[in-house]
């Protein structure tokens, strides 16, 4: 019998982020190296900003005596995605774990939304979660073995209010999962999504009112931390969760269980 | 036929359980209007009294009687003797029953404690009302049914029953038991040609200011409001009609958008005191 600690260690194993530059997918990333893989980091937009924001994720992850990577990408260009894992296999060694956790936040009355923003939103949110997995698996099932882990917000399985294209992107990104799962079940590659409620750092909720509204509702009365959100990502990514694929967990402090 | 036509419940029987007001009451009358016979059940004598005289003094537009019959029978659902009684008065009154409305349930004593302090005979009340009573009308009028060569069950879940609450474990439990008791009551009979669904209505107060008072009109509901009795009857109808005969096992939810987002997602947080506030 393995010990729990050695089941969820990922000592030897390597990763891929995409989307390191928030708060979430930036914790995932730092988890997964203090769980024991390397990881490679990358942001989803190619802006400066998030440059930044990725290059001091590597740095942690550096610090933790892990190897990493920062790129500046287009999530959703199918050439800089490819190129992305290719550098990371190289660079790495191998690819054991790719999570996705693009996010770019969006909320706007559905009669002001121009065609071009809705296909940006699905592009970054929906569009570059494909690319990622078809890059990934082209190194994974041939290998015979891999997990992807995509970070969904809980506007996947709810609706809010001016969120028409960010919830249709999210949904989107949720049932894809589950029929990867499917397609790749009997190649050794699991497909899970984890479910982040509302959490610290997360934009969307950057409106002080709104906040004060959600830590008065919420069952434990405040926010998620990224890191809560990160844990469950570890487990999935391990050994422990190899027979667990298609499913989607959900980190919500019990928001969702509430009429 | 028309669309419309096979709305028509005429020449049928339904039975609708907590009748004496509110939903129950709605829901008979429409069932009344659409052409059915009714069977109005619950336990205070005088408030299905009142639903019968309403449903016998229906008139079309042009002032003329409808002419539907009533059967206000004394019923608590809770006790399967008078359950089985009910539905033999109804049998030897109208000869058939093609419609049970489970409607019955409510608040009942030990609702909005922690689990620690609920008693043994409080959780009994509760489940029995809100779920066994369900289950007692379902095994005394199958029967019937299937000798009929088919029917139309509509059982009366809530909101309560797809998600849950602080401190609410009687009603939760109990609505949330029903809608897999009615998915199974579909998988049963569904080649006898009984069909089995679900309402899942959202906050209906009725004529009562203290309850829209505590849910403040609904402001926290999407469409900012709270519901109208007379807004179930319609789909009442609808599930008891031919025009549902391919629906099964389902729940058809009417809350105007409450559940689509659950109330802080939205940012229709609720604006009624939470627990531990004042």
């Amino acid at each position: 019998m393995t010990a729990p600690e050695e089941q969820l260690s990922l000592r030897g194993k390597t990763a891929l982020v995409i989307g390191a530059s928030n708060a979430i997918g930036r914790a995932v990333a730092v988890a997964l190296a203090e769980a024991g893989a390397d990881v490679a980091v990358a942001t989803t937009l190619a802006s400066q900003g998030e440059e930044v924001a990725a290059n001091s994720c590597a740095n942690e992850i550096w610090a933790l005596d892990r190897k990493s990577f920062a790129a500046r990408i287009d999530a959703a260009s199918e050439s800089d995605v490819d190129a992305l894992v290719q550098r990371a296999v190289s660079e790495l060694g191998r690819l054991d774990v790719l999570v996705n956790a693009h996010d770019l936040p969006f909320a706007k009355p559905l009669t002001d939304v121009a065609p071009a923003e809705w296909r940006r939103v699905l592009e970054v949110n929906l569009t570059a979660v494909y690319l990622a997995c078809r890059a990934a698996a082209a190194v994974m099932l041939p290998q015979g073995r891999g997990r992807i882990i995509n970070i969904v917000s809980l506007l996947g399985e709810r609706g809010m209010v001016n969120g028409g294209p960010y919830c249709a992107a999210k949904a989107g990104v949720l049932n894809l999962t589950r029929a990867l799962a499917l397609e790749w079940a009997r190649s050794g590659v699991t497909v899970n999504a984890v479910v982040a409620g509302w959490t610290e750092g997360q934009e969307l909720i950057a409106d002080e009112e709104l906040r004060r509204q959600l830590e008065r509702y919420l069952p434990y009365k405040r926010l998620a931390q990224p890191r809560e959100i990160a844990t469950m990502a570890v487990y999935l990514a391990s050994d422990a969760a190899e027979f667990s694929t298609g499913q989607v967990v959900w980190v919500e402090g019990g928001a969702l269980s509430h009429v | 036929m028309g669309v419309l036509d096979k709305l028509r419940l005429n020449g049928k029987v339904a039975i609708v359980t907590g009748a004496g007001r509110g939903l129950g009451r709605a829901m008979a009358l429409a069932l009344a209007e659409a052409g059915a016979d009714v069977v109005a059940a619950a336990r205070t004598q005088p408030q299905i009294e009142e639903t019968a005289e309403q449903v016998r003094a229906l008139r079309q537009g042009s002032g003329q009687a409808l002419g539907r019959k009533c059967l206000a029978a004394t019923t608590d659902v809770t006790d399967p003797g008078s359950v089985k009684a009910m539905v033999e008065a109804a049998v030897a009154q109208f000869g058939r029953i093609d419609i049970l409305v489970n409607n019955a349930g409510g608040a009942t004593e030990g609702m909005g404690k922690p689990l620690e302090e609920i008693t043994d005979h409080e959780w009994r009340v509760g489940i029995d009302t809100n779920l066994s009573g369900t289950m007692y009308c379902c095994r005394a009028v199958i029967p019937h049914m299937l000798k009929q060569g088919g029917g139309k069950i509509i059982n009366i879940t809530s909101g309560y029953g797809l998600r849950a609450g602080r401190n609410n474990f009687l009603y939760t439990t109990a609505k949330a038991g029903l809608i897999n008791f009615t998915r199974s009551l579909a998988l049963t009979y569904a080649q006898a040609n009984v069909q089995a669904n679900l309402i899942a209505p959202g906050i209906f107060p009725h004529d009562n200011p203290a309850l829209v008072e505590y849910w403040r009109g609904g402001q926290f509901i999407p469409m900012g409001r709270l519901g109208r009795d007379e807004e179930l009857g319609p789909l009442c109808v609808f599930l008891a009609s031919d025009l549902s005969s391919y629906m099964n096992g389902q729940i058809v939810v009417l809350d105007g958008g409450g559940l689509a987002g659950g109330q802080a997602p939205t940012g229709f947080a609720p604006v009624v005191p939470l627990e531990g506030e004042p």
